[in-house]
């Protein structure tokens, strides 16, 4: 039976700002940057969220991924065997659950090589402390050697056997062109079996050849059951890969539907697309 | 011969000092003023085990190691939270703190008196490490093992985090790290083989007093640090030799003392504005502080 992997219910999240009233002094006004939003993300499809700037996309996927917190609402993950409310938890905790992020900007370790960009994605807790390091280096090695083997065979089902990134394996990641960038913050997620992935704009600034690129790597996680939630402002590519659509204005999810249904609304057209 | 002994056993003592802070500030990012807070907690432990309970070399070095170790857990846990110049401020009110204490609680310090009369560790319990060649091969044993752990931690996944939480704290966390335990870590870890220098200190000097582990000498260590170079095991070691031979070759230049220590104090100031201009990761650095 097909269940939502993620529920989120009354959501609402505002700042204070400060504006200037008629005396020429300021006084404290409420911004609603997200209010009393619903959202019921399917399993294992992708859903694409459009709207224009400040419709709250990015502070939505803040709030999911733990990094800000709401006034109030709900937001209820259903993974493999678990139903956890993520609203009371860390933001390593969340990723450890299962939901894996990529943001806007290109949050690669610039000065690591590509090939510590890969392992450092698939590196567990218990591998990563002093204690390890100094006792148990032979297993580290053989585990270090595992995750190379897997980050070779992601650059190879993805990207060829003469891919750029194997052979730059070595070359600190932020030496790669953008785009390139790009890529290796996507191929990154392959590197753990995440359930719920939240990808903020990932061809934003790169070129067609690059975004067909993305395009293959996101239709993969799908047929690997896992569910992609997708801010894109690439109408194509959302035409492309969702199977949902969402649009977002003003804080709230206004409309959800097919990507045509919704890309074709008249007020979806009028206010977002500008004809 | 004897003068070179001396300065090959600072020199130990000053290796261990930067090699400890790197991994705080080189690997991590965590730009501490404490650190000579924490080399001075380490001599006096080890002073308290030494003298009070008559304790051997390994366990009063152990004593200071886990006794440092501990105190900076519990400074570590509120203030790894703090961000960039909040975290300096601080570390530095700690190292302000730490040194008041051992100034005026005269009771257990002797305050700015010293305590004078430190025994020579015994090996096994009997074996004295007196005399400047058992002291400097104690020193250098003590350096290669110190010297060997941290390239061991900075060259292992453990280490990569390190690097990881220097570079990206936001993408560490979404890749499901716990930055605040991995900066906890290396926090306790730093401090607690800073300890090893204050105990070859105060057992090399068999005399200490809290000047010696005053805020100058935090700027002093982090200066040399960053002289050498951040992010490798190669800087901190080439710094620590930098500030041990440079006021020594000066001397050797026929200067009076009083010129010949103004004249280091620019010379640091200088090499410092001048890598910071031109070489930021320092001589042999691959991490410009940022």
């Amino acid at each position: 039976m097909e269940t939502d992997i993620l529920t989120i219910q009354a959501l609402t999240k505002s700042f204070s700002r400060k504006i200037m009233n008629s005396d020429g002094g300021e006084d404290d006004e409420q911004y609603w940057i997200i209010k009393d939003l619903f959202l019921n993300v399917p399993r294992g499809k992708v859903i694409a969220l459009i709207g224009g700037n400040g419709a709250g996309k990015t502070t939505l996927f803040n709030i999911i991924s733990g990094f800000v917190k709401p006034d109030s609402g709900s937001i209820i993950f259903k993974g493999d065997g678990c139903e956890s409310e993520l609203l009371k938890m860390q933001p390593h905790l969340i990723a450890q659950m299962g939901l894996g992020r990529m943001f806007q900007d290109n949050h690669i370790f610039g000065e690591m090589s590509v090939l510590d960009n890969m392992l450092i994605a698939n590196s567990l807790n218990s591998s990563e402390n002093p204690v390890s390091a100094l006792l148990f280096k032979k297993r580290l090695k053989r585990d270090e050697v595992k995750r190379t083997e897997k980050t070779a065979q992601i650059f190879d089902t993805f990207f060829g056997k003469e891919s750029p990134f194997w052979e730059k394996r070595y070359v600190p990641a932020g030496t790669l062109s953008y785009g390139q960038q790009r890529l290796l913050g996507l191929a990154r997620l392959f590197m753990r079996e995440y359930q719920l992935l939240l990808l903020d704009e990932p061809s934003s600034g790169v070129n067609p050849e690059v975004i067909e690129q993305i395009k293959v790597l996101i239709r993969r996680f799908t047929e690997q059951n896992q569910t992609v939630l997708l801010i894109e402002h690439n109408l194509d590519v959302v035409q492309d890969i969702a199977d949902f659509c969402c649009y977002m204005d003003q804080g709230r999810i206004t409309l959800m539907g097919t990507p045509a249904d919704v890309i074709g609304n008249e007020d979806v057209r009028k206010s977002y697309v500008g004809f | 011969m004897d003068y070179v002994i001396h300065l090959f056993i600072l020199i130990n003592i000053y290796i261990i000092l930067t090699t400890s802070t790197n991994l705080l500030v080189g690997t991590v990012n965590m730009l501490s003023l404490g650190q000579a807070a924490f080399y001075g907690i380490g001599a006096y432990l080890s002073v308290l085990a030494l003298l009070s309970f008559n304790w051997p070399l390994f366990p009063s070095l152990l004593f200071a190691m886990v006794g440092t170790g501990l105190i900076s857990f519990l400074i570590s846990y509120p203030s790894i939270r703090l961000k960039g110049d909040y975290f300096v401020l601080a570390t530095l009110g700690f190292q302000l703190i730490v040194y008041t204490i051992l100034y005026n609680w005269v009771s257990v310090t002797r305050g700015p008196y010293g305590i004078t009369g430190i025994p020579s560790p015994k090996l096994f319990g009997s074996i004295e490490i007196a005399g400047l060649w058992p002291f400097l091969i104690l020193s250098t044993v003590l350096t290669i093992m110190v010297v060997v752990i941290f390239y061991n931690l900075i060259h292992s996944p453990f280490g990569r985090a390190l690097r990881g939480v220097r570079d990206d704290e936001l993408s560490m966390k979404a890749l499901g790290k716990n930055v605040n335990r991995l900066k906890i870590y290396t926090f306790a870890i730093s401090s607690a083989f800073i300890a090893v220098s204050g105990f070859l200190y105060a057992t090399y000097v068999s005399y200490i007093d809290p000047t010696s582990f005053n805020l100058d000498e935090s700027i002093f260590i982090l200066s040399a640090l960053i002289v050498g170079g951040l992010g490798n095991i190669r800087g901190p070691v080439i710094g620590a030799l930098f500030v041990i031979i440079l006021p020594e070759a000066l001397r050797f230049m026929g200067l009076p003392d009083n010129v010949a220590a103004n004249l280091r104090q620019i010379i640091y100031g200088l090499a410092l504005i001048l890598l910071m201009r031109y070489r930021p990761q320092g001589i042999a650095g691959t991490y410009a502080i940022k």
